[in-house]
């Protein structure tokens, strides 16, 4: 079987500096992936690379076995992104941002999925009111369900947990866990503790380079925050 | 998770390009009819626009030669209520991260702006709808338009198709920079100058008639009309590249 996400010698380049630096690795369809690494580590870079929202300057992406530069249109179909930006039009109602997406990913029954993943999230009730209205943890809410409209194997988190309260955090915690069946999941987390919770499998990042990938249980938690703070040290690529 | 058509969900069809098409147009008219705060800045822009012309000709002695410059004042008129509009229509797209929510999507790039396009050619035919009558009330005070003065709504259609349509592309280009109010202007104007320059001609032949419409009217529509299919075609191929 195909891993699910291939990352071979994937680089980005802003002028002359290199944000990510010939990273590669491979996940299984399944795994949790939590990204580390200091501020500057080419963590949100990475991320966007994934998501087709930035084009790598070497290197491939290969989702499914699907590569992300040739066939970009095709493997968006497959994938979800939460991240700190809702992606949701702050005049337009739940109900409609949600519609909005389902129409764009060709979902067949748009209404039915739309109110079935409000219900999911807990805001059926709200889905005639303005995102606008909403909270900053209800927002983050909607945008799962706006991440997950077109029931992607891969999702992407970027920064999830930015702005949120406890309340609003246990939340979020208990909807990635209903959804991650079979799903492939990566994060980029500042959160430690967060992070290792749902993780599989980790990579750290400093100044763009890999400076540890493998599964979880390959490290115990405390030598795993030892080298986590080793390479906070390190600074930024 | 449901079973999967190789990327696809079980959940989901290949999304049709005309229903992606309609659902982005309908995105921004509801957005916009439930704020209307496009429409109704830009429409109290053009007034007052319209006001400042009138305090600015209220010495000048009524004659001819207004029918001579009234066509360049409507579309100094119609270019700056424009570059308003265009300046705030793509900063819904921004906020909220909404733009990184389209382009996720499996959708061509060249579906947004046609979308974005349309839906900007529509606020800015929504406001000339008002504007342009009282526009016309207010100049045939000073000088009464030849017959043929309602023709002037060709070169209008012409115009402002072409201004949203590379106003769209130009606003996409500086949504992301800092000062992109001035950076539109700066951008938008030289760009759409020989489309300006035809419909200002257009427009004149129309309300002066006679031997000046026989003579340049149809020559005029024809430069802008050249000039509407290359720009507009040229931003629909560049979109991708832009927004990447």
């Amino acid at each position: 079987m195909n891993p699910a996400i291939t990352v071979e010698h994937l680089t980005k380049s802003f002028g002359g500096r290199k944000a990510v630096d010939n990273v590669s690795f491979a996940l299984p369809q399944g795994a949790f992936l939590s990204v580390f690494g200091p501020n500057g580590a080419g963590k949100t870079t990475l991320l966007r690379m994934l998501a087709t929202l930035a084009r790598p300057t070497e290197g491939t992406v290969t989702l499914a076995g699907i590569n992300l530069k040739e066939e970009p249109e095709r493997a968006r179909e497959a994938i979800g992104l939460i991240s700190h930006n809702p992606m949701l039009y702050p005049d337009l109602t739940a109900e409609e941002n949600l519609l909005l997406y389902a129409k764009l990913y060709g979902v067949r029954d748009p209404q039915r999925r739309v109110i079935e993943l409000l219900d999911a999230v807990g805001l059926k009730h709200r889905r005639l009111d303005r995102v606008r209205t909403f909270s900053r943890g209800m927002t983050q809410r909607v945008s799962i369900a706006r991440a997950l409209v077109n029931d992607p194997s891969v999702v992407l988190l970027d920064e999830p947990y930015s702005g949120l309260d406890p309340h609003a955090m246990r939340i979020f915690d208990e909807l990635i866990a209903s959804v991650r069946a079979d799903r492939t999941f990566v994060m980029v987390s500042h959160d430690l503790d967060k992070g290792l919770a749902l993780a599989s499998h980790v990579l750290v990042l400093a100044r763009g380079r890999v400076v540890h990938f493998g599964e979880k249980d390959q490290m115990s938690p405390d030598e795993f925050a030892d080298l986590y703070r080793t390479t906070v040290g390190m600074g930024v690529s | 998770m449901t079973d999967r058509e190789g990327m696809r969900s079980a959940l989901c069809k290949a999304p049709s390009t005309w229903t992606q098409y309609k659902t982005l147009l309908a995105k921004d008219l509801k957005a916009e009819f439930r704020t209307k705060d496009m429409v109704v800045s830009m429409g109290i822009y053009a007034f007052l626009v319209i006001v400042v012309f009138g305090v600015a000709l209220s010495f000048a002695r009524p004659g001819a030669e207004f029918l001579e410059v009234s066509g360049g004042l409507l579309w100094a008129l119609v270019v700056f209520t424009s570059l308003l509009g265009l300046n705030r229509s793509f900063a819904k797209e921004t906020e909220n991260g909404c733009l990184e929510g389209l382009l996720l999507a499996p959708l061509d790039r060249g579906v947004i702006f046609l979308a974005k396009a349309t839906s900007n050619l529509v606020f800015l035919a929504l406001v000339e709808v008002i504007a342009v009558p009282l526009y016309w009330m207010f100049f045939s005070s000073f000088a009464a338009p030849a017959e043929t003065g309602w023709l002037l709504v060709v070169p209008l259609v012409l115009g402002s198709i072409g201004i949203a349509g590379i106003g769209t592309m130009l606003s996409t280009i500086t949504a992301a920079t800092r000062g992109k109010d001035v950076m539109l202007a700066l951008l938008f104007v030289p760009v759409i100058f020989p489309l300006l320059y035809a419909c200002v001609s257009a427009t004149t032949c129309a309300l002066v008639g006679g031997d000046v419409f026989a003579d340049g009217f149809l020559t005029s529509l024809a430069l802008g009309a050249g000039y509407d299919v290359v720009m507009i075609l040229a931003s629909w191929v560049l979109y991708d590249f832009v927004v990447n």
